[in-house]
């Protein structure tokens, strides 16, 4: 019932390269200390229950969805989030593609689209369309840009096998 | 509605320090693998704690695949996706892993749930259970008392209720090794193409000379009780028989339909459970048959 | 002779003189793509959260029964649970307890009695969520229960259309009766007698939940002038206003309530803005502080309105030769505990009820009724998908007993231009109507009858292939439902840019960018020169809500307005530095030159600080009033709509006849859009109404038991379409021209839904040779469809269907 049954923990990690340290209650989840804490808003909840996809980030190199992770276990851990794709004035091939295929609607699944493409081609530089369907079914678009996301994978893939990882902002905006 | 309450987290140093909360603790303490169930079912209000205890710290002991004197032996903290990495996808008796990956839950969820997590949530639709139960799967149990083994299939009591002490935890699953000229599959169906949790889950071992059945092993979410079962009178119905159309039907017309119950619910109805769980014994028993003739995954 | 009002004379002209488009028609990356894929900037309600120190969270205490009086309620021990704040009833509201959209029927806080399982009985104002429904479990509440109403047979009979005898719902209104509609024109009872085949069928639709991605949010912060601000997921933030100034008794202009992008709307966020917003304002001007209220995806579920479930019975009359003789419906919409947008829902069924077809005489009611479950209001189509699944079953059902093709018996009926609607409005050329050209396109693009024959033919194992056909038609914009006008502002900065300003909304459609190159196009400037602001009632007047398909008809024809008066200005100005007439100024920004003397260029600069310097204003305020809408509530006569959105859509299935699994391998859309203003935007319409419309076809059902309780209140039981499921989508355009649309354009934003679940349906009973009346289309209604009709496989592989 009191607040000081539950004592905080004070948690180390590292997101987009960037240190942190945070105390955090037992029960709160990583999505509540990257948004509500740390202000890192790409990472979304949609459903808290780990079903839409909305909230996934690479968590040492995999794809997890924040909601159902207790806070206290990321310690120690290495995190990326969509904003971690690429350096500061720079967007990631994938997230070029994305733009490519004008796969953006409502864009609240996009980070999370974003990371599950980058994990997937991180795994399988050369993916056929049954492997990315396999990998993109976990995310929910209700907006329907699920065909664009399927060229836009296709899209990185060569982007980034020619070498072509990172993209000016400004030149995307131009 | 949604249930969202506090509660204290352990972070045991390792396994020994885990059994000893969790004698101390259980049962308003309870582990926490994944987390893919344990936090579902609070959120939905099934389950209620004052703690958890974090079992990740212990993925260094307890997540492994081996083969060791004869035996399979799966860490009960290996993820889904780590099967999918592990030489298990590769070996035409196991191709049931396969098969079980490509079903389960969603690439990222698979990153999280574990083996032993999907055995212990002890509901129908667990699907690394159900395979586990066609090749005659063996569960250790460890507590600060000891440890014992207990054959999966009679870990489960009821609808998530198990056989296990609150100061007990899964730590291993193992099965023999099969021989050569079997195989396995898993398959699900629901009503769209992905991201499914199925009205209707099979596996089917089966290990053929020849095209005739030396022995096979059968397991669906439910048989009739409210966890994962094997469907024995079909299994003695077609051993020593060939799988030819007639044999296949007459399983399921005949022997399915006196050995399996299905109930109705919101997603389906009793009779339609039971008519796919027919379809779906026939597509699974026909894909190991081709996995064995192909020696590949077919 | 009446006279043309200035704002229509203006996009009349605008249509006419314009045939050459820089901007309109393109392929533009929108405005907020970049910031929406680096994800850095907060964009929806909810990221805004941690910008509020000191706030306290807001959570709903939610009702135990579906249906039940409230007998006693005590919060007491709720208000003591160490962190909370205040505990809100019922009796603490300053104003009016009411948030209803059309009807005044919908408390905001429930004291006397709870009507479905979402009513709230209190408001807990905590430090946190988890605090908050700790206290909540507190709460002591005494009901009587009263019997609960699943059923909307139960409160209304199919044949008679009369109410039943039951314990009403709504008491204090002594009816469950919401609304009635009705068409009358010709004889529809001579119009039978005279058909040569008769067709007859029962159709059933089902709840459709949103599920849009982003839960509903809203920040509210008291004000100093003792005035509230609330940030909100609303489409509709003018109607939130009125709502919140409603519940809070404030003057309107003391409540100002911005919408940011939403993550999703389709409808769903229209009115439970009125909701969550009251909710969040009432926290904060009750204790002083930000509130915060974000939904769970549960509490989403139950939370704010779902697509109104059908039972209707349609007779439809014909000639040998297929022409339509007649068409009698009896419509039945379930319009849950509250009626939210029902009595509109209603309305437009009704008038679309009959299809884009030639119907000389025409019988149809349409009832909304009352019952214990989640209550239904606006979803993308709006009462069109229901009423299209009907008729457009019933029209290949009348084929098939003339033995004629579908396609070819859509020919022989559909509207075209110079015919007369069944409510006697005329189709002039000057409204656009494509719907001929849109049908035979797809013809064309999918090779239907060479397709119709070989999928008729198609059988190889448990496989099956259909084909099959849906024509649509859709209003445009509000039609009668209330005062249809909308505005936007467009204000010249000093550096050149320009700030765009309007009420209207953007969750994911686009809608937006289509008026910034509107806008671009008018003013010769490129849509980057253009800064979009969040919806705000503090800074622009009220702009129409975001619904009904309008923001391009209706915002466009407002920037219409804006872009030309101030051009009209930056034309004069131009014209004394360039020294030619202003009709001879060219602006493509940055230059700005004289046709006829091309090499002589000043800036968009220049002409910006001349502008100043002389005094000639560089904002404009367009605004934008619709042409009359009429309707007779007796005969349903009249011109209900001011144009309408067609379009003709072909679904190819492949089915699995031993598990009943429906594939959607392709879907063909034509939609006559009048003009394609945004040509990012109609494809992203095209495709997304399509998956939307399939997980309506297919999937998609929201389940409660006896109880009124929703059974798969989440993603995984309630399912929508993967990336796994979405078919191939191919599209075309018909632009017909709306003469008073901007540019010609017309609405998509629903059209693009509305065809779809008709289209799969047709196709699947193309390929099953079976009647289908019902939606979703589950493998397990495909098995029990064989099943009855004795088709299903009685051996591993032999089928006899």
């Amino acid at each position: 019932m009191h607040d000081e049954e539950y004592p905080s923990v004070k948690i180390k990690l590292r997101v987009d390269g960037k240190h942190y340290e945070v105390y955090v209650k037992p029960y709160e989840r990583l999505v509540d200390v990257l948004r509500y804490r740390l202000g890192i808003v790409s990472v979304k909840e949609g459903c808290g229950r780990g079903e839409c996809g909305s909230c996934v980030v690479l968590m040492n190199g995999e794809l997890v969805p924040s909601c159902l992770i207790l806070a206290v276990r990321a310690n120690g851990s290495e995190i990326t989030t969509v904003a971690g794709l690429a350096p500061e004035g720079k967007i990631h091939a994938v997230q070029k593609a994305l733009l490519d295929v004008h796969a953006i609607q409502c864009g609240f699944c996009i980070p999370g689209v974003a990371l599950a493409i980058k994990w997937l081609l991180d795994k399988n530089p050369n993916p056929s369309d049954e492997e990315i369907k396999e990998v993109l079914s976990g995310h929910y678009c209700r907006c329907g840009s699920y065909l664009r996301f399927i060229k836009a994978v296709k899209i990185a893939s060569r982007y980034i096998r020619e070498g072509r990882i990172y993209f000016d902002i400004k030149e995307v905006i131009s | 509605m949604v249930l969202i309450f506090r509660f204290n987290v352990y972070r045991p140093r390792s396994l020994d320090d885990a059994l000893e909360i969790l004698d101390r603790e259980a049962p308003e303490v309870i582990p926490i693998a994944g987390g893919t169930d344990v936090l579902v079912l609070a959120r939905e209000g099934v389950i209620k704690f004052k703690g958890l205890i974090d079992l990740w710290p212990l993925r260094r002991e307890l997540s492994f695949v081996r083969r060791e004197d004869g035996f399979i032996r799966i860490g009960a903290l290996t993820t889904i996706n780590e099967l999918g990495r592990s030489f298990l996808v590769n070996d035409v008796r196991y191709l049931g892993f396969h098969d079980l990956i490509h079903y389960f839950a969603t690439p990222y969820i698979r990153n999280l749930a574990t083996v032993g997590g999907n055995i212990a949530t002890a509901h129908p639709l667990s699907d690394a259970a159900i395979l586990l139960l066609t090749l005659n799967a063996e569960v250790k149990l460890v507590s600060v008392k000891g440890e014992r083994w207990v054959s999966l299939e009679n870990l489960y009591a009821g609808k998530r209720v198990l056989r296990k002490e609150p100061n007990e935890l899964i730590t291993e699953v193992r099965f023999r090794e099969k021989p050569v000229n079997s195989s396995t599959s898993l398959l699900k169906f629901d009503r769209r193409k992905a991201h499914i949790m199925g009205y209707v889950v099979v596996a089917t071992y089966a290990y053929m000379d020849h095209e005739v059945i030396k022995d096979v092993a059968i397991a669906f979410d439910s048989v009739g009780k409210p966890y994962p079962g094997r469907a024995k009178l079909v299994e003695e119905f077609l051993k020593g028989k060939s799988l030819t159309n007639d044999v296949l039907s007459r399983a399921v017309k005949e022997v399915l339909i006196k050995e399996m119950t299905r109930i109705s619910d919101y997603r389906a109805t009793s009779d339609y459970r039971l008519y796919l769980s027919g379809v779906l014994l026939k597509r699974s028993l026909l894909k190991v048959k081709e996995r064995i003739q192909r020696g590949s995954l077919g | 002779m009446s006279q043309i009002p200035e704002h229509i004379r203006i996009v009349e002209e605008m249509f006419s003189k314009y045939k050459k488009f820089v901007y309109v028609g393109k392929k533009l990356l929108r405005w907020d793509a970049v910031s929406k894929v680096t994800g850095r900037a907060p964009i929806f309600t909810a990221d805004f959260v941690s910008r509020y120190r000191d706030a306290l969270y807001v959570y709903s205490i939610r009702a135990k029964y579906a249906h039940a009086m409230i007998k006693k309620l005590d919060v007491s021990e709720v208000s003591r649970y160490p962190g909370v704040v205040k505990v809100i009833t019922a009796k603490d509201i300053p104003g009016v307890n009411d948030v209803g959209y059309v009807v005044p029927d919908q408390p905001l806080i429930v004291d006397r009695k709870v009507r479905y399982i979402g009513d709230v009985l209190a408001l807990v104002v905590a430090r946190d969520y988890y605090i908050a429904r700790e206290a909540a479990e507190r709460i002591h509440v005494e009901y009587e229960k009263l019997p609960v109403i699943t059923n909307p047979l139960d409160v209304i009979d199919l044949e008679t259309l009369s109410e039943r005898k039951h314990v009403l719902i709504h008491d204090e209104r002594g009816s469950d009766v919401v609304a009635r509609y009705r068409i009358r024109r010709g004889d529809a009872e001579r119009g039978f007698k005279e058909a040569d085949v008769v067709v007859e069928n029962e159709y059933r639709t089902q709840f459709q939940e949103h599920a849009f991605l982003e839960p509903e949010a809203a920040i509210a912060v008291p004000e100093s002038d003792g005035g509230v601000t609330v940030i909100v997921t609303t489409q509709c933030p003018f109607e939130a206003r009125r709502a919140i100034a409603r519940v809070l008794d404030l003057p309107q202009g003391l409540v100002r309530v911005i919408a940011p992008l939403m993550g999703g709307g389709f409808g769903g966020k229209e009115d439970i803005g009125n909701v969550i917003g009251a909710k969040a304002a009432l926290a904060a001007y009750l204790t002083g502080r930000p509130a915060i209220i974000i939904y769970t995806r549960e509490e989403s579920f139950i939370s704010h309105s779902k697509r109104h479930p059908m039972i209707a019975r349609y007779k439809h009359g014909a000639k040998r030769d297929g022409t339509l003789v007649a068409v009698e419906a009896k419509i039945i919409l379930d319009t849950g505990a509250y009626a939210s947008l029902g009595p509109f829902v209603a309305w437009r069924a009704t008038v679309h009820s009959v299809g884009p077809y030639r119907v000389p005489n025409a019988k149809v009611d349409t009832v909304a009724v009352y019952t214990n479950n989640v209550y239904a209001g606006a979803f993308r189509g709006f009462g069109n998908p229901q009423v299209h699944f009907a008729v457009e079953r019933q029209m290949d059902l009348l084929a098939e007993e003339l033995g004629m093709d579908p396609v070819d018996l859509r020919f022989k009926n559909i509207l075209r231009e110079g015919d007369t609607t069944v409510h006697g409005q005329l189709l002039s050329k000057d409204l656009g109507v494509g719907l001929e050209e849109a049908l035979r396109r797809a013809v064309n693009l999918s090779n239907w009858y060479e397709k119709r024959r070989e999928y008729s033919l198609h059988s190889k194992g448990s496989v099956r292939k259909g084909i099959g056909v849906a024509v649509l038609w859709h209003g445009n914009s509000i039609g009668v439902e209330a005062a249809d006008y909308s505005s936007v502002s467009l204000i010249v900065n000093s550096d050149g840019t320009i700030t765009f300003r309007t009420g209207l909304t953007d969750f994911g459609q686009g809608s937006l960018w289509g008026l910034v190159l509107i806008a671009s196009e008018i003013l010769g400037v490129p849509p980057s020169y253009f800064i979009i602001e969040k919806a705000d009632t503090s800074a622009v007047p009220d702009s129409g809500p975001t619904v009904a398909s309008r923001a391009t008809v209706m915002g466009g024809a407002a920037t219409v307005n804006a872009a030309y008066k101030l051009r009209q200005r930056l034309n004069e100005v131009a014209s004394r530095i360039l020294g030619c007439p202003p009709s001879d100024v060219e602006i493509r920004a940055p230059d700005v030159f004289c046709r006829n003397n091309p090499s002589r260029r000043i800036s968009w600069r220049d002409v910006i600080e001349k502008a100043n310097w002389l005094g000639i204003p560089l904002q404009e305020f367009g605004y934008y009033r619709a042409p009359s809408a009429s309707w007779d509530e007796d005969t349903g006569q009249g011109s209900p709509y001011i144009t309408y959105t067609f379009g003709a859509v072909i679904a190819e299935v492949t089915i699995d006849v031993e598990t009943g699994e429906v594939t959607v391998d392709r879907i063909y859309t034509v939609y006559d859009v009048g003009k394609v203003i945004n040509k990012e935007g109609v494809e992203h319409q095209a495709e997304s109404g399509a998956i939307q419309g399939l997980g309506y076809a297919l999937m998609e059902e929201l389940i409660h038991d006896a109880e009124g309780r929703v059974l798969n209140a989440n993603l995984s039981t309630y399912y929508i379409p993967t990336a796994a499921d979405a078919p191939e989508i191919i599209y075309d355009w018909v632009e017909s021209g709306y003469k008073r649309g901007p540019f010609g354009a017309k609405g998509l934003g629903e059209p693009s839904l509305v065809g779809i679940a008709a289209a799969i349906a047709n196709a699947v009973s193309h390929a099953l040779r079976a009647k289908i009346n019902e939606l979703p289309i589950t493998p397990e209604k495909v098995y029990l469809t064989l099943k009855k009709l004795g088709k299903l496989r009685n051996d591993v592989q032999g089928c006899r269907c």
